[in-house]
């Protein structure tokens, strides 16, 4: 199916010397987004039919799992051992932990439910850095500007200004928990600009920014006297009141030997991340293994409203080889220090600095139009052309890109002697839950937040502010579920279960698919039978 | 172009591998890590699996080839004809109890990390966390720095840490040299992290607040 320049054709004919023609004259940018964005693939969205986005645009394979039958009955509850804790919190990366120790700090007894490793997610991965304006030419107004205007001004202000006006404190509390930044000679942290910054905001630990603040708050988190943590405990199914309208709890599972168990709660957490391990439109991804949607399909579930589930990032400079790091990233500083991208045909096609969803389309367009590199059926990319920044500027790659260096050293290729081959990868997930101000959905006693929430970034983020947002909108959230003085439940039911099987009846949908994910297939192998 | 490029793209005439991983018999191909091979010959519960990139580590392995037995990354190792390869299981729960807002001042906190890790002062420099290590990290030294309080340098040494605890697993003292690192680098960044622009701007914000105190949400939200 796929077409383009065999790679060992393009491989022969690929110099790092050669000359390169100027990009040909402007492009239409609509255009180029309307025919190659995958947001925009033809049969990509559909209208879900239940729930209380019923009506609302959604993309196709996320539609099927928001409309799934659950994985559990009431009769599955009887038996299976209780606990009651003050807030559960479900998800261990950055958010999920934020909250809990925030939570923690307020007082309440706190129980951190996660899918695998408590750490393993996305936050352990960021490379870039995060924003917060804390240089004296910058504003926490001037933040909030490029973050409306980065996400096409779809983005809810509240939550814009709350992020933007959290970040200089959000840094200090990093510090106070231990987390070390990037410094100049005098001390101030070191910032930089990225794309959509209007001036340089960008705090970060070299490209390790993530790392440093997974392990941190893994190692508060495990520390901390009033927090337990139970890891390969994924939630299937959140709990509800008698009516099936606030959330009272949730079921986890064990991945090790099948185990249900409940918990009871005053609130439920939310900070299940993202979905890049769904493969929306058969993409690969940037994500880590556990990021497969669960949150949304929970959330919609008990019947919170969602947003923006037709927009994603694709970051477009995902590797296509080795078969390893299929999909991971190559960041986009490279092609911020100068990388360009060439076809198969030893040309360039792009502007390389324009914004990713432009760059993504645009390497889309070359390798469907036959002037990519096909390495077979399946797989097709283009080149970043890394040999030749490396000619340009000797050193760069192993000075400034070690994670990068890092990672193909292992699989013995060296990006300064031969180009990488890249594609556009499933990074993040725009919308999600709406949240308010406080990460309180639009349920009564469940909060979301992370990248499993919605409204903060529109349709588009901007680089470092999702690191912002978990740490800010996570300590809001978590401090917010501890005020809450409800008594906690009488009684836990699975009634919006019940509740949405009618409903999916009465729409005439098939209840053949089970959702959440919690595994994609490939690696769920002895844990799913679904 | 370079072998690499070929070997690595050129998949379809992969030659095959033969390996155990979790005891059981397995077919893959030449280039594939030991996740994927996992996975692809249908090896039951291998969840401890996260980024798939070497930086969250989780996939902890014990290898045996021949005699040898080394441990490592899953995600990071290669397929190789009859190697025994036996996912790990998570590390159990940390022996040593802090939290950073314990401290009071950075002046005693040599004589609290001696009480924390009083382990740590009794390394017997067998290098097993060296050899443990999957980053290449110097870790016996790292301790050795940080048991002399030296927990800047201590902290610099375990930078690429990726908190797989294999180091921890591998010493006969139980010192948790893992978390003697992260212990390092978090009193660091407490106690002498100041950036003078931080700061500015947090002032700034907090002379802003008390001039026009904001409508506080929280508080609104509670009422009602
Ligand atoms: C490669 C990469 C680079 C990035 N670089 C940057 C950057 O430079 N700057 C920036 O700001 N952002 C960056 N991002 C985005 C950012 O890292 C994430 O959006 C953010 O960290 C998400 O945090 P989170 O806590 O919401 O989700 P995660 O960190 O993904 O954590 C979610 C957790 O929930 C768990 N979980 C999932 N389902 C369940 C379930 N059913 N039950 C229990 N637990 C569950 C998961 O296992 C995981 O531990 C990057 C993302 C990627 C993938
Ligand atoms: S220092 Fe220890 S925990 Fe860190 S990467 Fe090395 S072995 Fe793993
Ligand atoms: S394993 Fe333990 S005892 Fe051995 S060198 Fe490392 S820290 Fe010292
Ligand atoms: S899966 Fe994260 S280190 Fe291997």
């Amino acid at each position: 199916m796929s077409k383009g320049i065999p790679l060992a054709e393009a491989l022969a004919r690929y110099r790092a010397d050669a000359d390169i023609a100027p990009l040909p004259g402007s492009t239409d940018i609509d255009t180029l987004l309307n025919t190659y964005h995958p947001d925009h693939l033809r049969g990509s969205v559909v209208k879900l039919a239940v729930g209380a986005n019923a009506g609302d645009s959604c993309q196709r394979e996320l539609a099927g799992l928001l409309q799934a039958e659950a994985f559990i009955d009431e009769a599955d509850l009887a038996g299976s051992p209780v606990t009651d804790i003050d807030v559960l919190v479900i998800g261990g990366g950055g958010a999920g932990c934020a909250a809990a120790l925030a939570a923690a700090e307020n007082g309440a007894r706190v129980l951190l439910a996660t899918k695998l490793r408590l750490g393993d997610s996305n936050t352990v991965m960021a490379e870039g850095g995060i924003q917060a304006a804390i240089e004296p030419d910058d504003s926490v107004q001037r933040h909030i500007q490029d973050t409306l205007r980065g996400g096409h001004h779809v983005g809810d202000p509240t939550l814009v200004s709350a992020l933007a006006g959290d970040g200089p404190e959000v840094l200090h509390w990093l510090i106070n928990q231990g987390m070390q930044f990037d410094q100049t000679p005098s001390g101030d942290l070191h910032t930089r600009r990225a794309g959509g910054m209007s001036t340089p905001r960008l705090v970060h630990c070299r490209d390790y920014t993530g790392l440093e603040m997974m392990r941190v708050l893994r190692e508060a988190v495990i520390q901390h006297r009033s927090i337990e943590v139970w890891e390969q405990s994924p939630a299937v199914e959140l709990l509800s009141n008698e009516v099936g309208q606030k959330c009272v709890g949730a079921v986890l599972t064990s991945l090790n030997n099948g185990q249900l168990r409940i918990v009871r709660t005053r609130s439920v957490i939310l900070a299940t991340g993202g979905l890049g391990r769904l493969h929306l439109n058969g993409f690969p991804t940037s994500n880590h293994l556990g990021a497969t949607g669960d949150g949304l399909v929970l959330a919609y579930r008990i019947g919170a409203r969602l947003c923006e589930l037709d927009s994603f990032q694709y970051h477009p400079t995902g590797l296509v080889h080795p078969s390893h790091l299929a999909g991971k990233l190559v960041t986009e500083g490279v092609r911020a220090a100068g990388a360009l991208l060439v076809n198969g045909l030893g040309q360039r096609f792009i502007d390389e600095l324009q914004p990713r969803d432009v760059v993504c389309a645009a390497i889309l367009r070359e390798c469907s139009e036959g002037r990519g590199v096909r390495v077979n059926d399946q797989h097709s990319g283009v080149w970043l052309d890394t040999p030749r920044l490396e000619r340009a500027q000797p050193g760069l790659l192993e000075k400034q890109f070690t994670s990068l260096m890092t990672r193909t050293r292992v699989a013995g290729i060296d990006p300064r002697v031969e180009p990488l081959l890249v594609h556009p990868t499933l990074h993040y997930q725009n919308g999600g839950a709406v949240i308010d101000a406080n990460g309180a959905t639009t349920v009564p006693g469940l909060y979301a937040v992370g990248e499993v929430s919605g409204g903060i970034h529109g349709r588009n983020r901007l680089m470092g502010n999702a690191l912002l947002e978990i740490i800010s909108f996570g300590r809001r959230a978590g401090a917010a579920a501890t005020a809450d003085r409800d008594r906690g439940p009488k009684k836990v039911t699975l009634e919006h279960v019940n509740q949405l099987r009618r409903a999916l009846t009465l729409a005439g949908l098939p209840m053949t698919q089970r959702a959440p994910q919690i595994l994609p297939d490939y690696a769920a192998g002895g844990v799913w039978n679904r | 172009m370079t072998t690499s490029n070929t070997t690595a793209n050129g998949d379809d005439q992969a030659q095959s591998v033969a390996l155990t991983i979790n005891g059981l018999a397995v077919n893959a191909h030449e280039g594939m890590s030991l996740v994927e091979a996992a996975w692809h010959g249908g090896v039951p519960q291998v969840t401890s699996v996260g980024c798939l990139e070497g930086v969250c580590g989780s996939c902890r392995i014990m290898l045996r080839r021949g005699k040898e037995v080394t441990v490592g990354l899953a995600c990071q190792t290669f397929v190789e004809n009859g190697v025994e390869v036996v996912f790990l299981p998570p590390a159990s729960a940390p022996l040593h109890h802090y939290e950073v807002s314990d401290f009071k001042d950075g002046w005693d906190i040599q004589a609290r990390f001696q009480d924390i890790f009083p382990e740590a002062s009794r390394c017997r420099h067998c290098h097993g966390c060296d050899n443990a290590c999957p980053k290449g990290i110097t870790v016996e030294n790292g301790v050795a720095l940080a048991a002399a309080g030296r927990f800047r340098e201590a902290g610099e040494a375990f930078f690429e840490c990726v908190m797989c605890e294999l180091c921890d697993a591998a010493c006969p003292e139980l010192i948790a040299p893992a978390h003697v690192g992260l212990f390092s680098r978090r009193v660091t960044a407490h106690f002498h992290l100041r950036p003078p622009n931080l700061i500015h701007r947090l002032e700034e914000l907090r002379k802003e607040r008390m001039e026009n105190p904001p409508k506080d949400r929280r508080k609104k939200n509670n009422e009602d």
